[in-house]
């Protein structure tokens, strides 16, 4: 099953893809997932990330329109398939089960 | 230019667009130059396009860049894995095939290699001066012998002017060396100073071991170099101890050590043994005149922070070579001033007259000899292993038709071969630096007694070496793996493949190192009798019987000589001022029509007799008091300038007569490298006699220095004891041309073992793949000559031209070195070229007949039960 297979930072992409909606093309997502991790990525980690994707059906994209800031270049405006957030959430419901079965003992033994 | 600064550099965008696929341009383009205008609001422009720079490299994914076909084909990892093993498998498989390849680039290797430690030796000389660039050597233009030449000294005044006079040049140093004896306890040895302002060491970069450099101001402090410290005073710090100086007889000053520099870097001409104050010659040499316009310091080097100052300075030089013009001498007048920076000096040192940085024209010239060798053996390498490649193919054809047929294409097998010829020429490469750096290099400097100072750490070196291995690889592969993969998978199959021995090429290839190789032994063996040649030329006197000593003074000659003429062993003794191959002084001559610089020699009567000087016309001096006081004899070149009969002819030396009563044979005062110049021998001062020549019985030259030696330390145990044999005046030239001798034949050598190595290879493999044939020949009643007939007849008509062509090669190629490098050859003779062919075909003979011999003690059954 490697094709559905999501690393973390594809999910957080698609994640922040999903959020915004119209306006996910690479530089705002860049911006968005900058702000929320505290941290500087660079346009080649989140152009690869997407184009893995895509490849693998979690995305699917259409150039939209060009601005003068671009230099005249259009946006790609990328979106998630049903496949993506069929994914998205099986990883949410994953995850979701798995911290309840942490027995609560684990972590009141950790601070002890 | 405002609007350029604002946009995003250029060159990532061209780059980004060459490895990106195209699909994705357009977004990511846009992507980038949005960032780009949004990181030039919050930061600089120059961060900004930093940044920009920075995230193009970074966009450098495998799913993002294209698939270049090519780069796909070569990414295959495993096929490099079985490529390797392959190559290992075929280099063990084929031991003399592969000693013959890896042996032979690996001596062309380490040539190279040592080629290259050679010339970066050469190049760095004196460039780890940290102002050489703004540092200057002051020189002068001066019309003395009917020519404008260039000289490295100064007159004295000059320094103390220009230190004066120009605010631009920020220090001054004058350099001057002085002959002394130095002691310490007890030991006692004759050295040089170097008298220097202090400047000396803010200029030149010569960091101290031990001391301060400033203390150079004080008259009374000295600086060592190691080595000298060394010699004194062990490995102690010698900080703070006297040593005295004895400048002349009885006359000595005690210095304070108060530096010690750190250990010199190997490539240098500008050192030092002891520096001490300038102004120190006002206590060891009183006479001296530090205004006088006519006498000349060894060196004035200036320092400038601008050197674009230097153009108005020079101009302001004028008024100096006024000063110097009025009061100086006529002949010693200065046309013009110049400066030469530190960094070029010893590159231009030889067109420098009398500079403080040695001559260094032999040094640049062997760079070309060398890295020409060098070439010439990688030639001849590479060749080899084209040839034996080519002919070993017929092995590889099999996997080669097998490997196409399933899917290799072309590519693929050359890259396949040239992989092959990659880690064949690695190991060369392992092999060739431990070869240059066990072997080459620590030879020549043996031999030379100098250091290279070559190291493993030099960067430089780690990117030379890479280019060898590229260009080696390519140069002896291509052809081979070009050659091998074109042939058709079905053709190798149906095995109707026809090729090896009849190759047009492969003569080509071998020829031509046959070529090299007689091109090689004609050379070296015109070397060896020019070197011959050399050791017997007569020097034109009698230098083997030759002795002398330095003497301080006149009554010190005098004892010694009333020693020595006790002596049973000496034929005769004389005394002079200067010795031929030790000390000469310049003159000009006045003549009516024109004048003449020469060198001038002080002698005595005697010394005609004593030197075994040859008078080929007029007379020698006359041998009593006051005899010839204005008469002087001169060699014949300086009779050939001067035109028919030159006995008689009268000239002024500082408006002072003189007069030729005798002409010298041409006889060489240094070595034969150098041209004899125009001489003069004049009557010496008996004040002045600094040299004590005495002749010996022929035979009994060793017996009589012992007895010069005994006899100097019975008279003067202070002083120690110099001079010699007249034969070792010349720098241990006898020793020299040995080394010469050696060198040539070592050269010789590698390239006959080369060539000798590639058509044994050849012929071996040759033989082989007619094993059949022979083996029937043999059957049908074949004898000895029958097989060597069939073995020798496709390479005669090779051979023949090869040495056709190579050994009238090797004469021209000769011929014109010897002129080069000797100014006094032998008389160049075909007879070098001849030996050189006589030599080489009796190698190709015996490498042939080790395989004729192979074939014929063979046993045909053997060789028909193949396959």
């Amino acid at each position: 099953m490697k094709k559905t297979k999501l690393g973390e930072f594809e999910e957080l992409v698609l994640l922040t893809v999903a959020a915004l909606q119209q306006d996910a093309y690479g530089v705002e997502i860049k911006r968005e997932l900058e702000s929320r991790l505290q941290e500087r990525l660079s346009v080649g980690s989140i152009q690869s990330a997407l184009k893995r994707m895509e490849d693998k059906g979690f995305l699917t994209s259409q150039f939209g329109e060009a601005t003068a800031k671009r230099g005249g270049k259009r946006k790609r405006i990328y979106a998630t398939t049903s496949h993506g957030r069929k994914v998205l959430e099986e990883m949410k419901d994953i995850r979701t089960q798995l911290w309840s079965a942490i027995p609560k003992l684990a972590f009141e033994l950790k601070a002890i | 230019m405002e609007s350029q600064a604002l946009n995003p550099p250029k060159w990532p965008l061209k780059f980004l667009r060459f490895f990106l696929k195209d699909e994705y341009l357009e977004e990511i383009e846009g992507d980038m130059e949005e960032i780009f205008y949004e990181n030039v609001e919050r930061f600089s422009v120059r961060k900004a396009r930093r940044m920009y720079a920075l995230e193009m490299i970074k966009l450098l994914r495998p799913n993002l860049i294209k698939n270049l076909e090519f780069v796909n084909h070569l990414m295959h990892y495993s096929m490099f894995k079985n490529y390797f093993k392959v190559s290992f498998r075929g280099l063990k498989k084929n031991p003399i095939n592969s000693f013959i390849n890896v042996f032979g680039l690996a001596v062309a290797i380490g040539l190279a290699i040592f080629a290259y430690a050679f010339a970066r030796w050469t190049f760095s000389t004196d460039q780890f001066h940290e102002n050489k660039n703004t540092v200057y050597l002051t020189t002068f233009f001066a019309n003395r012998d009917g020519a404008n030449q260039l000289y490295g000294t100064t007159p004295r005044p000059i320094g103390e002017h220009l230190r004066q006079d120009f605010a631009q040049i920020k220090s001054v140093c004058r350099i001057e060396d002085r002959n002394v004896v130095m002691k310490y306890d007890e030991h006692v040895f004759h050295e040089r100073v170097r008298y220097v302002d202090p400047e000396f060491l803010e200029m030149f970069t010569f960091p101290l071991k031990w001391g301060t450099s400033n203390a150079l101001k004080d008259v009374n402090s000295i600086i060592l170099s190691e080595a000298m410290s060394i010699k004194y005073f062990g490995e102690e710090n010698p900080i703070g101890t006297s040593i005295q100086m004895i400048y002349g007889k009885g006359q000595s000053k005690v210095f304070k050590v108060v530096g010690v520099a750190a250990e010199f870097p190997k490539a240098r001409t500008i050192g030092f043994d002891f520096l001490i104050n300038f102004e120190n010659f006002r206590t060891t040499d009183p006479g001296y005149n530090y205004h006088d316009w006519n006498a000349f310091v060894n060196a004035t080097f200036i320092k400038v922070d601008n050197p674009a100052d230097l153009i108005s300075i020079k101009s302001k030089m004028e008024k100096y070579k006024d000063l110097q013009n009025s009061v100086a001498k006529e002949d010693w007048a200065i046309s013009s001033f110049s400066f030469e920076p530190l960094a070029t000096l010893h590159e231009q040192s030889e067109f420098i007259k009398d500079d403080i940085s040695r001559s260094s024209k032999n040094n640049y010239t062997s760079i070309v000899f060398m890295v020409a060798i060098a070439v010439f053996m990688l030639a001849l390498a590479c060749v080899n292993y084209i040839n034996i490649a080519i002919a070993t193919a017929a092995k590889r054809l099999k996997e080669i038709g097998v490997r196409k047929s399933i899917g290799a294409t072309r590519k693929v097998v050359i890259v396949q071969f040239l992989t092959e010829n990659v880690v064949v020429t690695s190991f060369a490469l392992l092999i060739g630096l431990a070869l240059g750096y066990f072997f080459f290099i620590p030879g020549f400097e043996m031999l030379w007694n100098f250091s290279m100072d070559f190291q493993f750490t030099d960067i430089n070196l780690w990117i030379y070496l890479p280019i060898i291995l590229l260009i080696t690889s390519i140069a002896s592969g291509i052809y081979p793996a070009i050659y091998i993969s074109h042939f058709q998978a079905t053709t190798i199959l149906k095995g109707s493949v026809k090729f090896g021995q009849r190759n047009l090429l492969t003569k080509v290839f071998l020829c031509f190192q046959l070529v090299f190789a007689c091109v090689f032994i004609t050379m070296s063996v015109m070397f060896t009798q020019n070197t011959d040649y050399m050791s017997k030329r007569s020097w034109g006197y009698n230098q083997s019987d030759g002795l002398y000593a330095l003497v301080p003074d006149r009554s010190s000659f005098e004892q010694l000589r009333t020693i020595m003429s006790q002596h049973p062993d000496v034929v005769s003794i004389a005394g002079s001022a200067h010795h031929i191959g030790r000390s000469h002084k310049s003159t000009v001559l006045h003549f009516p029509s024109r004048n003449y610089e020469v060198d001038q020699l002080d002698v005595d009567a005697k010394y005609l007799e004593t030197m075994g000087l040859q008078l080929k016309e007029g007379r020698w001096f006359n041998d009593y008091e006051g005899s010839d006081q204005n008469a002087v004899v001169i060699n014949e070149t300086l009779a050939n300038t001067l035109g028919e009969h030159p006995i008689g002819k009268v000239f002024q030396i500082d408006s002072v007569q003189f007069e030729v009563i005798g002409v010298l044979n041409e006889f060489h005062s240094y070595s034969f490298s150098q041209t004899v110049r125009p001489l003069i021998f004049k009557l010496a001062e008996k004040t002045d006699y600094r040299f004590l020549a005495v002749k010996a019985r022929s035979g009994s030259e060793l017996n009589v220095y012992k007895a010069l030696q005994a006899g100097w330390t019975e008279l003067f145990p202070e002083i120690p004891f110099e001079g010699g044999l007249q034969q070792d005046v010349w720098g241990f030239y006898y020793q020299q041309i040995g080394i010469y001798k050696l060198v040539w034949r070592v050269f010789a050598f590698l390239a006959i073992t080369l060539a000798t190595l590639g058509l044994y290879g050849l012929v071996r493999l040759n033989v082989e793949s007619r094993i059949k044939e022979f083996s029937v020949r043999k059957v049908l009643g074949a004898g000895f000559k029958n097989i060597s007939a069939s073995v020798i007849n496709q390479y005669v008509s090779l051979f023949i031209i090869a040495l056709c062509v190579g050994a009238p090669l090797g004469y021209w190629a000769g011929s014109w070195l010897i002129e080069f490098t000797d100014e006094y050859h032998m008389l160049i003779t075909f007879s070098g070229a001849v030996i050189a062919v006589v030599i080489t075909a009796l190698v190709l003979a015996m490498t042939m007949f080790t395989q004729i011999l192979k074939v014929v003690k063979s046993n045909p059954i053997n060789g028909l039960k193949v396959d």
